[in-house]
Formats: structure tokens, C-alpha cells, sequence
């Protein structure tokens, strides 16, 4: 568990902070993911290129974040200074509320999460989300995902898209807007994740220079888009992972992954489907078709072979790993 | 499910081809002018580039359906085109062609006797129309790499409706629908074939260059456009059974084509036929209008000699590019460049 405070989390409520205590708090909370299915630049249907990415969610961790709200204290304070993006969402968010006849002028967001930084497990955007949704709670509202994906990008800049969770959609990470709406659900899928690049210091998704793609690999996600499409529609796990180990082998260019063919390799021999990435992190998942019997044993065969080759499990979705196969923990 | 909506311009519509099943594993993709697609994605992209200024005038060497599909897209842009094309050009495509707006401008006849004939002749009228109008620009459809790159919503189509292709068949001219349909299908499938269909005569794949009676595929130069590495297979075909193919298309499956759609229809029935298993998609560029007084009409067949046997069941495969062999050959070209297959096939040759 990452406790973001590195402290105890009320050890530094301030006095003006804690004289709301007669209200109530928001919660809010906000799963994680691991990496993208798809990611690249996308036609948005007026003809205009935007960046955008299909999530892979990972509903088994994620951000807990609790708003305690201050009659008196007319800001935001995060018990965490270094969570920047969450006080900036936080302040975003209840702005929103302005109007809001039962409204404070400010408070504190506490954060809780499991979600391990830098690796591409959307850390960043499950805090800001988790945060504005408390704030949103306490308004005893539920803010629409595509408001709330609005104000996530604002917060942070570029967002992936945990907060749109009732469907697969293709969304733009740097406008918060939702291109395509693919399906209700992903197929049955088993992942095994793991962190490519377990002793590096991981990725800064802000700094990190956003890819240039070129001409051909405009093209190429066309097609991949329509392969996305086709998959999540007749849920076909094969062409979904194709579409991912595609999309993984253009990022290549951009954020290498030095054992991706390995990988790909490896989960093809074990009946998988293909590998998907985190288009902006380390980790990389192993992709295998939920309605096959031998999904789960070939998942387990990966993992254990992951193991073996001395990287970090980060993701078991759809399978469970045996106990002694400890994870990546935040 | 998105709601189907009307098209902006006529362009936008004629782009969109009819994927139509001819066989339990094999699709045709119909067009009623495919040369569609690298035209408005050539003009549109120019546009954007600023390269397609209110002023600019549009002008191609072509005397084909390029230039048709130029033309209509001119007309959605509001430019003017200027067209150098042969005096040969088929007079109904002329009328449609001025109807459009679009200026023709003919080589003279006696442009034929001089070295370099039609082709050096049409270069030259070009280079002087560019220099008659301040602003030009010339799509270059066979070294344009946006001319490929149209291809891209081609194979978008295939993949949405179809998952994965393991076999594109097609005839080749500039080179632009099988290298870009094939190789965007291949970012998905990397294993999908390309399979290219050429005419006796024509220099695409190693032929001597000469007459040839089929049109719409085969050239007697080579492309910049043309990839030769793409292809897994090419087949020859002469003039009569390419007809052939076009009218059993017809016959069986309703469709209405040209003859490079017949063409490339006879070797993907035999594809499909000797792939059970796996799925074929073949081009089918163009309508059969433009040849009702020929293709389809039997008295014209006779005419020439060419109403007669079916087509054969399979190709005869040659070893040797350049064989004549045929009214069918295959060469098995396993994604080599033209070099690699010239090399091998006269290093071939002279140890025979």
C-alpha cells in the first residue's frame, strides 16, 4: 500500500482544516490500469488528428481518496505536497461545484493507493480521479465520466481513461474527450503482467516526449482502430491481441521495451494471443483468451517463466497467481 | 452503433467500395472507380499542406481513370485541372472529362513517330503547362507516396468487416492499391499474401516491354510507387482471358467490372479454390460500363478471335519472369526486389 503522506495520514490536518469536522467527507475511488490495448493518433471525425488510447483496466487496484471539506480554510491542501495534480484536480473540481448551495470554500484530499508509480499503471490518473470524485461526493453528486475525463486532463495534463468505466472507448488522453465508444466490455481476457524494467526508474509520463509518429504508422492505426473495433464487437481475444502486439511494436520506436519479441515469443508458444504495453511506462501484459480452457494454465505457465527471467509480476486479470509469486507493491 | 449518415461530397461516396462474398473464402472489393482513393487523399492532403492554394491549378499526365477521379475531385474543391493525356483517349471519357470542367490537352498524333513516342511527348506538354500557369501542382500518382498511403482506409474496411485476410489479389499498375492495401493489412497480419496480377508485355514484373491489348493493369515503365518486395506471387494473364474471367464474374456473380477485374478475379477463384482454408480478398478497380462495346459484347469477341475456350482451371508456372508461356503463368516472387529477382532468374537463365 502506498500511503502517499509517508506519514500518518491525519498526523498533519491543520487546525483550520479540521474546524469543518462537523461535515461530512467524500469518497472517491478510482481503479487503476495496465497500459494500453491501442494507443496513437486518430482521425476524431472533422478530420482533425488526436492522440488517443484504449485502457487496459486493472480493476484490483486502484486510488481510494477522501475529501474533508473546511468551512473556514479557503484552499486545498493534499497531506502529500508532492501530489500536485491531485490539489490541482481537487481545486478544479470544486470549482465546478461553485454554485453548489451546500458548497465549502475549501478542505483536505487525502489519497490512499496501490497503484505503483511511473511503471504505465495510471497511478497519477487514478489520485486525481479518485480525488475529484470525493469532491464530487461530498456534493452528493456523480459527475458524467466524460465531465469528469475533462477535468482529469485538465488537472493533469494527459489522462488515460479509468474514470470511463461502463464502456470501451477509444479516448484522446490530452483533450478528454471520448473519439469512439468500441463496446460495453472487453472479451474475457486473462493478462499476465509484468514490469519489463523492474531495476529502472520508471517513466515520467509528463516529461516524457510525446511520440512523432509518421505517415505509414498514421495509416497503420487506422487499421489497427478498425481491428480494435472488430474485436471488442465479436469478441475475438486473437485479433484483439494482434492489435495490441502491433500497437506495442510502433512504441518501440518511442519507449523500447528490450524484451517485447521475447514476450510476444513466449506468450505465442503458450497458446496467447499477442502483448500489449504501457505506451508511456515499463510494464507489459501477456494477453490470452478468457473462453479457452487452457487460458489460465498457459497464463500460469508465462508467469512463472516472467519469474524466471527475473521480472516483476504486476497484473494477474482473469487468473490467479500462486501465492509465493509475489507482485510489484507500491 | 453509429448511426449511417449521407455523404458530404460525391467523392466521399464513390471512395467506399462494395465488399461483395464471390466464394465461401474469397471477397471482392468493387469499386466503381477506385483510383478514387489516392485522388482525394492526394488533393485533400495537398490542401492541408497549402499546397492547393484558391489560385493553384492541378495538372496530370493521364489519360485514364486517374484523371477521372481528379476531376470530380476538382469539382469538390473548386479548382481548375488541366489534363495532358494522348489522342488516343477514349471519347466518352473525354466528354466527361470537359462535362467536369477539366481541360484536356491532347498530344498531337505525329507526337507517336518521335523517340520516346506518347510518353516523352506528354512529359514535355506537362513540363510547358506548368510553366504556363503561376501556381501548379502535379499529383504524381506513380512516385506520390501518398498514393499508397490512401490504401490505408481500404484495408481499415477489410479488417473491420472481415478480421484477418490472409490473401490480397490485384492487378498492378502504379503500383499504389496492392503495396498499400497489402502492407497496411500486413501491420495487423504480417503473414497475408499479396498476390500481383500482371499482362504479358508489360515491364511491372520482368516482362519485355510491348503492345498489349488489356488495360487498366501493366506498364511499360516502372513505377517509384511499385514495391516490388510486397508480392508473394505474380501471375500473367492475356487480353482474351482476362475477358474471359470477366464475363464468368459477371455471369455468376452479378457484378459488373472491367477487364483488370476480371483478370484478377480469374486468379483469385483459383486462390481460394486451392485455399480452402483461408480467406482471399481481390481488387476489382473499375465498372464495366466503359466496356460494354468490347469486353461484354460477343460479337466483338468473335471478332478478334476471342470467343472461345474458358479460361484454365490453374496457371502454368514459369520460372522465368519474362516466360511467354501462356494464356496463364505464375512466378513465385516470395517478396524479393526487382534486382534480387533479375539477378536470380538471368544468373538462372545462362546456367541452363
Amino acid at each position: 500500500m502506498r500511503d502517499n503522506s509517508g506519514k500518518h495520514p491525519r498526523a498533519d490536518l491543520g487546525a483550520g482544516v479540521r474546524a469543518g469536522r462537523d461535515l461530512p467527507v467524500g469518497v472517491g475511488y478510482a481503479p487503476a490500469h495496465h497500459g494500453e490495448l491501442l494507443q496513437g493518433v486518430f482521425d476524431d471525425g472533422t478530420g482533425r488528428l488526436r492522440r488517443a488510447l484504449v485502457t487496459l483496466p486493472q480493476r484490483d487496484r486502484g486510488a481510494r481518496a477522501t475529501f474533508h471539506p473546511s468551512r473556514r480554510f479557503y484552499s486545498i491542501t493534499v497531506e502529500n505536497p508532492g501530489l500536485t495534480k491531485v490539489r490541482r484536480a481537487a481545486v478544479l473540481a470544486l470549482h465546478r461545484f461553485a454554485a453548489h448551495p451546500a458548497t465549502v470554500p475549501g478542505g483536505c484530499i487525502e489519497i490512499s493507493s496501490d497503484v505503483p508509480a511511473r511503471i504505465g499503471m495510471g497511478s497519477s490518473t487514478s489520485d486525481v480521479t479518485a480525488a475529484i470524485r470525493a469532491v464530487a461526493d461530498f456534493h452528493g453528486v456523480r459527475l458524467p465520466e466524460e465531465e469528469l475525463g475533462r477535468l482529469a486532463v485538465q488537472a493533469e495534463g494527459a489522462s488515460d481513461s479509468t474514470m470511463i468505466d461502463d464502456r470501451v472507448v477509444l479516448f484522446a488522453q490530452r483533450d478528454g474527450l471520448v473519439l469512439e465508444t468500441l463496446g460495453h466490455r472487453l472479451p474475457p481476457m486473462v493478462v499476465v503482467g509484468c514490469d519489463t524494467d523492474p531495476g529502472g526508474g520508471g517513466v515520467d509520463t509528463l516529461r516524457f516526449k510525446p511520440a512523432e509518429y509518421d505517415e505509414r504508422e498514421l495509416g497503420a492505426f487506422q487499421v489497427l482502430l478498425a481491428g480494435m473495433r472488430r474485436a471488442v464487437a465479436t469478441g475475438d481475444v486473437a485479433l484483439l491481441g494482434r492489435v495490441a502486439t502491433a500497437s506495442a511494436r510502433i512504441n518501440q520506436r518511442f519507449l523500447p521495451k528490450p524484451d517485447l519479441e521475447r514476450l510476444v515469443e513466449l506468450c505465442l508458444a503458450h497458446g496467447g494471443c499477442g502483448v500489449q504495453v504501457a505506451h508511456s511506462g515499463t510494464v507489459a501484459g501477456l494477453i490470452f483468451d478468457g473462453c479457452r480452457p487452457d487460458a489460465a494454465s498457459g497464463a500460469l505457465r508465462c508467469a512463472a517463466r516472467l519469474r524466471e527471467l527475473g521480472m516483476a509480476l504486476t497484473a494477474a486479470i482473469g487468473v490467479e497467481l500462486p501465492a509465493e509469486q509475489v507482485r510489484v507493491t507500491a | 452503433m453509429a448511426l449511417r449518415t449521407g455523404s458530404v461530397e460525391a467523392t466521399e461516396a464513390y471512395q467506399i467500395p462494395k465488399l461483395v462474398r464471390l466464394a465461401p473464402n474469397l471477397y471482392g472489393v468493387a469499386f466503381t472507380l477506385m483510383k478514387m482513393i489516392p485522388a482525394r487523399f492526394i488533393l485533400r492532403r495537398a490542401a492541408l499542406a497549402g499546397q492547393l492554394e484558391p489560385g493553384t491549378v492541378i495538372v496530370e499526365t493521364t489519360s485514364g481513370t486517374f484523371g477521372l477521379a481528379l476531376a470530380m475531385q476538382a469539382v469538390s474543391m473548386d479548382r481548375r485541372l488541366v489534363l495532358v493525356s494522348d489522342p488516343v483517349i477514349d471519347e466518352r471519357l473525354y466528354r466527361r472529362l470537359t462535362d467536369l470542367g477539366a481541360v484536356v490537352d491532347r498530344v498531337p498524333a505525329s507526337a507517336a513517330a518521335v523517340p520516346g513516342g506518347y510518353q516523352a511527348a506528354r512529359l514535355a506538354r506537362l513540363a510547358q503547362v506548368r510553366t504556363e500557369h503561376p501556381v501548379t501542382f502535379c499529383p504524381e500518382q506513380y512516385s506520390n507516396p501518398d498514393n499508397p498511403r490512401s490504401y490505408a482506409t481500404v484495408a481499415e474496411l477489410l479488417v473491420e468487416a472481415l478480421g484477418q485476410v490472409d490473401c490480397v489479389v490485384g492487378p498492378v499498375g502504379s503500383g499504389g492499391s496492392m503495396c498499400g492495401t497489402t502492407a497496411y493489412l500486413r501491420s495487423l497480419f504480417p503473414d497475408c499474401r499479396a498476390i500481383g496480377v500482371d499482362t504479358f508485355n508489360s515491364v511491372l514484373f520482368g516482362q519485355p516491354d510491348g503492345p498489349r491489348e488489356l488495360r487498366g493493369l501493366g506498364m511499360s515503365l516502372l513505377p517509384a510507387n511499385l514495391d516490388h518486395r510486397i508480392f508473394d506471387e505474380v501471375h500473367w494473364c492475356t487480353a482474351p482471358v482476362a475477358y474471359a474471367a470477366t464475363r464468368q464474374l459477371h455471369r455468376s456473380n452479378a457484378l459488373f467490372m472491367g477487364p483488370s477485374s476480371g483478370a484478377a478475379y480469374l486468379v483469385a477463384r483459383w486462390w481460394a479454390g486451392a485455399n480452402p482454408d483461408a480467406l482471399a480478398v481481390v481488387m476489382l478497380p473499375d465498372e464495366g460500363y466503359r466496356y460494354l462495346d468490347t469486353v461484354y459484347d460477343d460479337g466483338w469477341l468473335a471478332d478478334r478471335g476471342h470467343l472461345g475456350d474458358d479460361p484454365p482451371a490453374r496457371p502454368l508456372p514459369v520460372t522465368d519472369p519474362s516466360s511467354q508461356d501462356g494464356p496463364w503463368t505464375s512466378f513465385g516472387w516470395a517478396r524479393r526486389s526487382y534486382l534480387q529477382v533479375m539477378t536470380t532468374s538471368v544468373a538462372a537463365h545462362s546456367s541452363t
